[in-house]
């Protein structure tokens, strides 16, 4: 666990414990409300997990790489930020990855599409976003992350 | 079963294409179950957190409080707050979702739902730590302000066009309603049902639809409410 995710333990716990002193009766209720909501996402979240595992294993990193170095920036970027939609790859692997391809001469501007789609746009937990929220609002919250990806990696590509 | 089924038809179709893929060819399928159990292990660090976050939300968050700071009328300092919120916090998107929908339930506006929801899926402190690390800072700096405007205008945009939160189970539960657009604000059905309706921003809204109700008195309201405004469905 980093030290992140630990320190959101101790934010999350202490609140959650100050909730419970001063909620008293409505703790329980609020308890069972937030439980009941959990387990309604929980089967959806556990199929995302397999299906990433899954894609994972279909479009390996080294996939994303030839499509990164590929010569053509406009065709890399789209497919770049398409790749970035489908998967959800930890940021650990994907800003090395980015960086090795920076630091090698190569357009910043798939790159960015692919960082910015990768953890914006999720293809993935679509069905779950839309059980929560609604179709209209999933998607087009989708499609405007999908657009505003390829508006950052194209200023991107101008300011640097 | 088949209600099992049914409820959960994305986890039962990735089982089954597991399963497909065991078959034609196990080592594919190992490596999938690999990859998988680094996602699982974040889910579990994750999801109890995201549990008692919602718990304090919902009881230690006065519902006022979140209609002021990130109602649809807090502005640029409730944008500038949802930002924060959800830079703040850990854990991948779909973390962030039952947080999202507490808060959208307490009163938070739909754009400031999506800042949230886009905020915590990019601009993480630990990312940017990252991305400096392996990018450097100019271009972490200028994606991150790139990112921060443009999320912005997503939220304003959504806000512009009226899309509406509405889960699965909200539309099956929504046996009672207002209707916005209607109501002008008398508040003579939240006086004679306060335990029923309730007054926000000067339009009538139905906090509790699944409390046993007086039904004699809820139908009086509903035929006396002055722009017919209050929807009941059986």
């Amino acid at each position: 666990m980093d030290v992140f995710t630990l320190g959101f333990w101790i934010i999350g716990g202490i609140l959650f414990i100050i909730a419970i002193l001063k909620g008293k009766g409505g703790a329980k209720e609020s308890m069972k409300k937030s439980r009941g909501m959990m387990k309604n996402m929980l089967g959806d979240i556990i199929g995302i997990i397999c299906l990433i595992g899954l894609l994972l294993t279909f479009i390996p990193p080294q996939t994303i790489k030839t499509v990164l170095g590929s010569e053509n920036v406009f065709f890399s970027s789209l497919v770049a930020a398409l790749i970035g939609s489908v998967t959800l790859i930890p940021a650990f692997v994907a800003f090395p990855l980015v960086g090795s391809f920076v630091d090698a001469g190569a357009s910043i501007v798939p790159g960015v599409a692919f960082l910015t789609t990768l953890t914006m746009v999720g293809v993935v937990t679509f069905p779950l976003e839309k059980k929560e929220f609604g179709l209209k609002f999933a998607l087009t919250r989708n499609v405007l992350s999908f657009s505003a990806a390829i508006v950052i990696a194209i200023l991107m590509g101008v300011i640097l | 079963m088949v209600d099992l089924v049914k409820k959960n038809k994305l986890p039962m179709s990735v089982f089954i294409v597991y399963i497909i893929l065991f078959i034609v060819n196990g080592d594919l399928g190992k490596e999938a179950l690999s990859n998988t159990s680094y996602y699982l292990i974040e889910m579990f660090q994750i999801l109890p957190v995201i549990f008692m976050l919602t718990v304090a939300i919902d009881i230690l968050i006065p519902k006022e409080w979140i209609i002021k700071r990130l109602g649809s009328r807090s502005g640029i300092v409730g944008g500038v707050l949802a930002l924060a919120f959800g830079s703040l916090s850990a854990g991948p998107i779909y973390a962030a979702f039952p947080i999202a929908k507490m808060l959208h339930k307490k009163g938070a506006s739909v754009s400031n739902v999506v800042i949230i929801l886009s905020a915590w899926a990019v601009i993480k402190v630990p990312m940017l730590a990252n991305e400096m690390k392996f990018l450097g800072s100019e271009f972490m700096l200028t994606r991150w302000l790139l990112t921060v405007v443009l999320i912005m205008a997503i939220g304003w945009i959504m806000k512009q066009a009226k899309i509406p939160i509405s889960g699965e189970e909200d539309q099956v539960k929504k046996r009672l309603y207002v209707k916005e657009d209607y109501c002008i604000g008398c508040s003579a059905c939240q006086k004679s049902m306060p335990q029923v309706f309730e007054m926000r921003q000067g339009k009538a809204y139905v906090i509790h639809e699944n409390i046993e109700i007086d039904m004699t008195l809820l139908q009086k309201n509903v035929a006396k409410c002055p722009t017919k405004a209050i929807i009941m469905n059986d």
